[in-house]
């Protein structure tokens, strides 16, 4: 876990200055794609979580919905660490939902069930940023 | 577009009024509606002059007392209301090869263009040679019992005008006069109350008018009335009749307006129709017909539920509604505070309350009691003591001694929320809980209970959770901030009741975990209209929104949904039923009722087989054999159940809806189970005209 956290703000620190990547073949795109679908559904999770947090209710959803946003964010840059950043959440997610309900099936399903689809979605994108980061490296090397 | 839209022709023409009459006279303060009562509308029944109290005919011992074994002669099977039949044919074993024997289709389904407002809920009758029912708009027929072949079918020509909440009717009733002799024309009767207000009675063999009975065969309940519009009044469940008297309530539509026409309760004479007394909240000890020009007190509260006579004692048990105006207690009389939410037992010779058992003091949140009480001799210590067995919406279920109405279990006063913002009305400090008995209801609700698909919906239901006022049961209302009702008012146990098997001693009942959302506003700003005024617009009723008119106050109230995905907000299961053993008081079982095939997000049925538990409307059914039966569920199915351990053994997927209590029957010794699968349009579970029958297998 601790070795993960480190990857991610070592990625983070090297993508800092990098732009958006320009997606060129088909994998490319649908990546960008599921990218731009982490900030859509993050949006909601944070504009809804922050009046639920200030009526004293979760605070899970404007931390799920910034770290989704920001695994967006890295995506959409090309970045791995993004998608690191979403499994991170996703997988936080999991001791979450038992804590609060338990091993209960209809209680957990809306808890894990579209996050464990999403988080599916995204693992499929990590050959794609991977490949996407080394071209990436090898142009500022060239550079 | 081809057609006027109507609401924007009334808008239209209802500015030009208002601009017109503008510092004229003041806003109408008071409705200017003035129609004829609909129930002489429709049977142009003449008027008579007022009748003070009056002596019953002698009766004779009616079949429901003591049904015969393959009967089923009344709503509740038998007098006592236990929906338990002795029929041991259907069996935990074969109820697995249960097959449909016949189908009948009763007709009576909203007509094209007409807003679906039917919810049939009948169960019928088996008497002898015949299967007595009501349409959902009083028709009545006989049916062959093997076939469903039509014997007869009186029509009474009720207009859809009358429809209140909605098109219901519970089921009719066998009467066997004691001035008729045998064989002749109205012997035996049937007895139906209408919509429209009236009280038929009609010759079981023939369905011919009892031409003896009121005027040709009708009585018109609209008289002393006042001021009604069509479908503000009207009954829907088979009345009583107990040592001669028929016992008539009626519903009163809800959230309308404070001065909403009275909730009287009446005795007319079963041979004659003639008026016996009336009991009247707000005139007490005036038991005649209001005087010429006068009506019974207006605003008073409603009965609506079956209710349940007892010829022994010579009491009828009227399970009580709540005044006209359920969310604001301000304006209600000291009278109307100790009835209202109550059971109230009153003499049938005279009208007069013997007893009566409050089970919400002060209600405003709609917990009126629907079921029919069912009456029991409950196993005591020294022997059986005759009980009543009252369920609640609240889902706490009260046994009182019928002959005096103290609590038999013990009941606790406890503390309840009283803070409120509606100032001029002050809450109960307590509410009685029924300890002795299991609850029919799950804790409080909590943020973590809120559900959806998705992390989204949710939290989106989290928010709805937070932003309201929520202090756990019997939260007090509060203006212009939602507030939360759990249990809702859809139950607990609502008109379903529940059945009761002496022989085990086992009490089985369906019940709902529904919350409700509502908001009290003030009235002026959102333009709501009661029912009997010229701007209403058809679509509300007793849920949605109301008018509360003569009050400071209107109300918004919706079950707790999401309303973008039409899912409910609180996580399932929203249906379940139990088993108690009523020697112990223990569940022997319990558990979600409904599967999710029929339901989902969007109203997008999931087809999943999975139990979730659904709010289901309609009672259980207990046999000898040891089978349960049950519809009620918004999976549109009727199910079957082992009455010991609660186990699923068969189900049917229904035409329509299956919101009816099913009844069972035996004819030319093979057993048969009936139900209703008329729909409900507020279940949003679809609507059809078919009575599904069912058997065992010939060659079984």
């Amino acid at each position: 876990m601790r070795h993960t956290m480190l990857g991610v703000v070592f990625l983070l620190e090297r993508d800092r200055m990098a732009g958006l990547y320009r997606p060129r073949r088909a994998s490319e795109w649908a990546t960008c794609a599921v990218a731009v679908l982490l900030i859509v559904l993050g949006l909601p999770l944070v504009i809804m979580g922050t009046e639920l947090a200030l009526l004293g209710g979760s605070l899970y959803y404007i931390l799920a919905g910034t770290a989704i946003i920001a695994g967006g964010i890295l995506m959409l840059r090309g970045s791995v660490a993004g998608a690191l950043l979403y499994l991170l959440a996703w997988l936080l997610t999991w001791p979450w939902a038992l804590w609060e309900v338990g091993f209960d099936g209809w209680g957990l399903l809306p808890r894990l069930l579209g996050p464990t689809l999403i988080a599916v979605l995204v693992v499929l994108t990590i050959p794609v940023l991977r490949h996407l980061q080394k071209i990436a490296m090898a142009e500022k090397d060239i550079a | 577009m081809a057609t006027v839209n109507p609401a924007a022709a009334t808008a239209l023409c209802g500015f030009m009024l208002l601009s017109a009459a503008a510092g004229m006279v003041p806003a109408r303060a008071q409705s200017t509606y003035k129609v004829a009562p609909p129930g002489v509308n429709a049977a142009n029944i003449p008027g008579e002059p007022r009748v003070g109290p009056g002596e019953v005919t002698a009766a004779v011992e009616q079949i429901g007392s003591h049904p015969a074994h393959d009967d089923w002669p009344a709503y509740g099977r038998d007098t006592a209301a236990t929906r338990f039949s002795p029929l041991e044919q259907i069996t935990p074993q074969n109820a697995g090869q249960l097959t449909r024997a016949f189908v009948y289709h009763t007709g009576s389904k909203p007509a094209p263009g007409q807003a679906n407002k039917w919810a049939a809920e009948t169960t019928p009758i088996k008497v002898g040679d015949g299967l007595y029912m009501c349409t959902a708009m009083n028709d009545i027929v006989k049916l062959e019992p093997a076939t469903g072949k039509e014997v007869w079918r009186h029509n009474v020509g009720v207009k859809y005008a009358s429809i209140p909440y909605a098109a219901a009717c519970k089921g009719v009733v066998y009467y066997t006069s004691s001035t008729v002799p045998e064989g002749q024309l109205c012997h035996n009767r049937i007895l139906e109350g209408m919509l429209d207000m009236r009280l038929i009675e009609i010759d079981a063999d023939t369905g011919k008018s009892c031409e003896g009975f009121g005027d040709h065969g009708q009585i018109s309940l609209m008289k002393g009335m006042g001021e009604a519009a069509p479908g503000f009044v009207s009954m829907t469940a088979p009345p009583p009749i107990v040592n001669g008297a028929i016992v008539v309530n009626h519903q009163v539509l809800n959230g309308q307006r404070r001065w909403a026409p009275s909730g009287v309760i009446r005795g007319y004479d079963a041979e004659t129709g003639k008026f016996l007394w009336a009991w009247d909240v707000n005139r007490p000890g005036d038991h005649s017909e209001p005087a010429e020009g006068q009506h019974y007190s207006r605003g008073t509260p409603n009965s609506w539920a079956p209710m349940t006579g007892d010829d022994a004692l010579g009491l009828v048990y009227v399970p009580m509604g709540n005044s006209a105006v359920n969310y604001y207690s301000g304006m209600r009389s000291p009278e109307e505070n100790r009835v209202s939410s109550a059971i109230v037992a009153l003499d049938v010779k005279t009208g007069s309350p013997r007893w009566m058992f409050q089970t919400v003091h002060k209600d405003v949140w709609d917990y009126d009691v629907g079921s029919q009480p069912t009456m029991i001799d409950f196993p005591g210590q020294d022997g059986p003591v005759p009980a009543l067995v009252v369920p609640t919406k609240r889902g706490q279920t009260f046994v009182l001694d019928r002959r005096d109405g103290k609590p038999i279990l013990p009941v606790e006063e406890r503390p309840v929320p009283v803070e409120t913002d509606v100032k001029d009305d002050p809450r109960s400090p307590t509410q009685p809980w029924s300890v002795g008995m299991p609850r029919l209801g799950l804790p409080d609700l909590k943020e973590s209970d809120m559900w959806g698909m998705s992390p989204i919906d949710q939290l989106f239901c989290r928010l709805q959770f937070r932003r309201a006022k929520y202090e756990g049961e019997f939260t007090a209302p509060s203006v212009d901030r939602p507030w939360i009702e759990f249990p809702g008012y859809n139950g607990g146990s609502d008109w379903g009741s529940v059945a009761y098997d002496a022989r085990r001693g086992v009490l089985v009942a369906n019940w709902n975990v529904t919350p409700v959302y509502q908001i009290l506003t003030r009235r002026k700003a959102d333009g709501l209209m009661p029912v009997d005024d010229p701007s209403f617009k058809a679509g509300g009723g007793a849920e949605g929104k109301g008018a509360l008119a003569d009050t400071p106050y209107g109300i918004m109230a919706s079950p707790f949904w999401n309303r973008y995905t039409r899912l409910l907000c609180s996580k399932p299961p929203y249906g379940m039923i139990t088993a108690i053993d009523m020697h112990t008081r223990k569940v022997l079982w319990q558990h979600p009722l409904g599967s999710a095939r029929a339901n989902g997000p969007w109203r997008i049925p999931t087809y999943l087989p999975l139990t979730i538990g659904t709010p289901n409307n309609g009672g259980p059914v207990i046999t000898a054999g040891g089978v349960v039966f049950v519809g009620a569920t918004t999976d549109n199915m009727l199910h079957a159940f082992d009455a010991a351990n609660g186990k699923e053994l068969w189900n049917d997927v229904l035409p329509g809806g299956g919101q009816a209590t099913p009844m069972t029957y035996e004819y030319k010794g093979k057993q048969y189970v009936a139900i209703m699968a008329g729909g409900h349009h507020f279940m949003r579970t679809p609507v059809s005209d078919a009575l599904v029958v069912y058997a065992l297998p010939d060659n079984k």
